[in-house]
């Protein structure tokens, strides 16, 4: 531009000498000057192609103060102009088409500027009805390159207006126009290699990320319109025999929206993966290689040009993506190289996006099969499990039902079902060693129907298969060591294929299945068998204790609260020592069975304890088991016995120490003893053998009471005759330490009894009442009639017996442990005799006693009766 | 002359003790319960105590105990009478101060000998290795039963 100035200044100066005719002329000249360096600023400054066009014509009509003023621009192809711009003339004029004829024709010919006075008159035809007003008509050629792209063209109605050197001026205002349009052009070629760069940029960009297939499709139906300056852009996609929009961008609604697609026929490229050629068509509207009704309908929409480039990826069927143009234009080698760029990066992002749609599949299903597992191993109830494994399982697949068989004994029944009128099949059997499904279990693999009317057999084995079911898949359900447990089968209600991972997807769904069945079976049992051992636990006569390897308590069964009185809600969670107060584990490794003892509500209780180490994997200590049983009654009743084997020992050899003692004295050679004392010798040898013998005799008593054969003597007895006797012993026995009070009405009844045993009952109490009044005092024996009975009654001023004993003083063995009476013998048979043998003969005796204040010891026997057998059968008197 | 003093609640024991050992020259006195014979053995000091275990009020034992807390009567050699089977009630003899035991029933002439014994080995300084003897004894018997 700044170069074109003084070339310009050069041409104005040139001609200054020939127009110095007039003084105005100059003025007129210099103006004109001025006018068109300012004119030609104006078209120069000019960027857009359409605004220099329009700019030049308003220009040019003021510069030469002309009526009208027009440009042309060849057409492609160069056989015709077509009108850009005009002013003076209306608008109308503006994209008609001329050849290159008459005065334009000529100023094109001869590349210079030509002026026709009688432009009305001569010009035949003129370029429209409004130019034939116009008497002078003025055209200069517009060339760049040295090639003639158009004209530039000015009007007046009044002839003459234009002068010769007018002509110089539109020849010159012509450079400065096709300076003007050749930057237009030239910014324009930039700009579109901008956004042919920027479409490059789109490309990559819109199909560099990971896409599903539509995006990708849409992605590359708008970077193909945007990279190659289209206006619109389809992808079509082969499908069945035709031609289907996969994707469009800016398509008018009248062409994507054809449904049902386009033939295959309809388009002079095949999607054949072979076929990778790129068509063009300049001009759509005369393109006859194009389907007549397909051309005629872009046509319609407006569509004058097209570019097509087939996108090939992997083994698929190729797609096309054809891009649109308003305008009927020429493909450079440029765009070609764009297009096979762009259907090369959409091969990539094809590839990409299968390989996204396979893994958003496979996510999606093992996201599916995730969370179906997670619910499914969680549930502990078989028949939940089976339900919800029909039920997930046509979900997984998009398919309409599902049915789970399991095999019992060697039949496929069908468990569970899901889907419409699968109810049906509920219960059926099939065969598990033939048929369709009989493969499936007996392969232990899965096998597919895609459609049931070619595989007509495997409606034979699956009743579903002919009652609405068209397609499935069937899959077995393996347990963990390989065993059959049966088979899982999704049907589709058209036939459809079954894509590997979607049979790979219910195989995993059967393996889960399998574990949760397995788990769940598993869990029925462990519950079943816990609920026995709880119930075992609970009616154990053993305390159960566990504790964990914290030892904190874990297990505390009834029995154990029983025994230890402590509550399990308090024992759970704690120690045993702060439950009990001791620990229950032994100390050395080797633990059989212990006695250990506790406290109960203070009192001593003995346990006899077994103890089991549980050793986890690692052979730590995961836990110990405790049993034990309350030994407390064998404990008492073992030192009972062992207290009177050495009470019986003591009263035995008492009186043997006396007998033998005195017949060893006797035997002495050394010693020579007067009368008195071997009377006094041999008198004990006798009442201390008596001393034996009636201890013996209370042994006998014992053992025949509990053996039921004690023999009794019934009779009428006088109760007052017993009792003087028994005094009288006792009396002599006590040796004057206490004093014996009788109080017996003459009219107390005789008695029905044993006169003998009876006469042992009483000695026991009267020997009782003064052992254990060490201190001395009155013993007195009362007796009174009752009612049918005689009540005797003997009462001491001892120490009395504890109110907690008086229940246990009439057991064997028991004896009162006090401490004052530590040394008192006695067998600890005395009252479990009496009360044997008052029992015996129809009596009972009972005590009244308080501590510290004495005791009476009462029994009462049946009155003599004269009708009364006089002798009870030793059998029914024992009871 | 030697004396001895037999606490028993048994009257004929207490004559068999005194008839055979008064024969071989001892001096024989006798308690027939707990009180008397601490009271006796105090008054008395007898050389040796025979002393019955299984004596109401006051056993055997207590008895011992007693002699052997009373400065006056401490070092009185006590040989205990037992009819007790149990062998722990004879350790329990042996610890609470006595320096044999003689379990009933016995042969009475073998008392006096016996007492003598006592006595000799006690007026020697020995009678805690006797009563070492005897427990020893006797936890043997106890162990191997």
């Amino acid at each position: 531009m700044l170069r074109l100035l003084p070339r310009l200044a050069r041409a104005l100066g040139r001609r200054r000498p020939r127009a110095r005719t007039t003084a105005a002329g100059d003025s007129f000249r210099a103006e004109q000057q001025a006018v068109l360096l300012n004119a030609a600023h104006a078209v120069t400054s000019e960027l857009e192609f359409e605004s220099v066009l329009q700019r030049l014509v308003d220009e040019v009509l003021a510069l030469l103060e002309a009526d009208a003023a027009d440009c042309w621009i060849f057409e492609p192809g160069g056989r015709s102009l077509r009108c850009r711009a005009v002013k003076g003339v209306p608008a109308s004029n503006v994209g008609r088409q001329i050849p290159a004829a008459g005065t334009i024709g000529q100023a094109i010919e001869t590349g210079r500027p030509v002026l026709t006075h009688d432009f009305a008159r001569s010009e035949n035809p003129p370029p429209s009805k409004p130019y034939s007003v116009f008497e002078d008509v003025m055209v200069a050629p517009i060339t760049w390159r040295g090639e003639a792209r158009g004209a530039l063209g000015v009007c007046a109605r009044r002839p003459g207006s234009f002068a010769e050197h007018d002509v110089e001026t539109l020849e010159v205002f012509a450079r400065f126009a096709s300076i003007a349009l050749h930057n237009a052009e030239s910014f324009q070629e930039r700009a579109r290699q901008a956004r042919i760069e920027r479409g490059f940029f789109r490309v990559a960009d819109a199909l560099g990320s990971p896409l599903s297939l539509g995006e990708t499709l849409d992605a590359l139906a708008q970077a193909a319109a945007e990279a190659l300056g289209g206006d619109a852009a389809v992808v079509f996609e082969p499908k069945d025999e035709r031609l289907a929009v996969a994707a469009s961008h800016e398509l008018g609604s009248g062409l994507s929206t054809g449904a049902g697609g386009l033939s295959a026929s309809a388009l002079p490229f095949s999607v054949d993966p072979g076929d990778v050629r790129i068509v063009t068509s300049s001009s759509l509207a005369h393109d006859e290689r194009f389907d007549e009704e397909w051309r005629r309908a872009l046509v319609a929409e407006g569509y004058r040009a097209l570019l097509s480039a087939p996108v090939v990826s992997g083994k698929r069927q190729a797609h096309a993506v054809v891009v649109l143009f308003v305008e009927e234009r020429t493909f450079t080698d440029d765009d070609i190289a764009l297009a096979r760029h762009l259907a090369d990066a959409a091969r990539g992002a094809l590839e990409r996006s299968d390989l996204f749609e396979a893994e958003r599949r496979a996510n999606t299903l093992s996201q599916r099969l995730a969370a179906l597992g997670a619910r499914l191993v969680t549930n502990l109830d078989p028949g939940v499990v089976l339900a919800e494994i029909a039920g997930e399982a046509p979900i997984l697949l998009d398919a309409d039902a599902a049915t789970v068989r399991l095999l019992e004994g060697d039949e496929l029944v069908v468990r569970a079902t899901t889907g419409a009128r699968t109810g049906l099949a509920e219960g059926t059997r099939s065969s598990s060693g033939s048929g369709f499904l009989g493969e499936v279990a007996q392969s232990r693999a899965p096998a597919v129907v895609e459609d049931v009317r070619t595989t007509p057999r495997a409606s034979r084995t699956d009743p579903l298969l002919g009652e609405g079911m068209s397609a499935c898949v069937a899959v077995p359900m393996v347990t963990h060591g390989g065993g059959l447990l049966g088979v899982v089968t999704v049907y589709s209600a058209s036939p459809r294929t079954w894509r590997d991972d979607e049979v790979q997807a219910l195989t995993a769904l059967s393996v889960v299945a399998s574990a949760a069945l397995a788990n769940a079976e598993l869990y029925q049992r462990v519950a079943e068998e816990k609920e026995r051992n709880d119930a075992i636990l609970a009616n154990i006569a053993d305390g159960i204790v566990a504790v964990d390897r914290d030892e904190r308590i874990v297990l505390w069964n009834a029995t154990a609260e029983q025994i230890t009185g402590v509550p399990v809600e308090e024992a759970l969670g704690r120690r045993v020592p702060d439950v009990l107060q001791r620990e229950l584990s032994s100390a050395d490794e080797a633990p059989g069975e212990r006695e250990i003892t506790i406290l109960r509500a203070g009192k001593e209780v003995f346990l006899s304890l077994t103890e089991a180490v549980m050793s986890d994997s690692a052979g730590a200590v995961a836990g110990r088991v405790f049993a034990f049983r309350d030994v407390s009654a064998e404990r008492r009743l073992e030192q009972m016995k062992s207290d009177f084997v050495s009470t019986v020992s003591h009263e035995l050899r008492t009186p043997l120490t006396s007998i033998y003692g005195f017949a060893e004295t006797l035997l002495r050679s050394d010693i020579a003893f007067g009368e008195t004392e071997r009377d006094t010798f041999l008198r004990y040898i006798a009442s201390e053998s008596e001393r034996l013998i009636a201890i013996v005799d209370d042994l006998l008593n014992v053992a025949r009471l509990e053996a039921g054969t004690i023999g009794m003597a019934m009779g009428a007895t006088d109760i007052a005759e017993v009792v003087d006797e028994a005094v009288a012993n006792a009396s002599e026995a006590a040796n004057g330490g206490h004093s014996f009070h009788v109080d017996l009405p003459a009219d107390v009844p005789r008695a029905e009894a044993d006169r003998e045993k009876l006469t042992q009952v009483l000695t026991h109490l009267l020997e009782n009442a003064v052992k254990f009044s060490p201190d001395g005092g009155t013993i007195t024996v009362s007796g009174r009639g009752k009612a049918g009975s005689v009540e005797v009654r003997v009462s001491d001023e001892g120490i009395g017996i504890p109110r907690s004993d008086q229940n246990r003083i009439f057991s064997k063995f028991f004896r009162v442990d006090a401490e004052p009476l530590s040394g008192v013998p006695g067998t600890g048979l005395g009252l479990f005799l009496a009360r044997g043998l008052l029992a015996a003969m129809n009596g009972r005796i009972w005590v009244e006693s308080k501590e510290g204040q004495g005791a009476t010891f009462a029994f009462e026997l049946p009155a003599w009766r004269s009708s009364a057998r006089e002798l009870v059968p030793a059998e029914t008197a024992g009871r | 002359m030697t004396k001895v003093l037999v606490i028993d609640d048994e009257a004929p024991i207490r004559l068999l003790c005194r008839v055979n050992l008064e024969a071989e020259g001892f001096d024989v006195i006798e308690a027939g319960d707990g009180p008397s014979g601490l009271e006796l053995a105090r008054a008395e000091m007898p050389d040796a105590i025979l002393l019955d275990v299984m004596m109401p009020g006051l056993d055997g034992w207590t008895i011992a105990e007693r002699l052997l807390e009373d400065e006056a009567t401490k070092d009185i050699p006590v040989v205990f009478l037992t009819a007790r089977a149990d062998l722990r009630d004879r350790v329990r003899g042996i610890d609470a101060g006595g320096v044999d035991y003689i379990t009933k029933p016995f042969n009475p002439v073998d008392l006096a000998a016996l007492i003598r014994d006592v006595i000799e080995a006690v007026d020697r300084g020995d009678r805690e290795t006797l009563r070492r003897e005897k427990i020893t004894e006797l936890r043997s018997l106890l162990g191997g039963a």
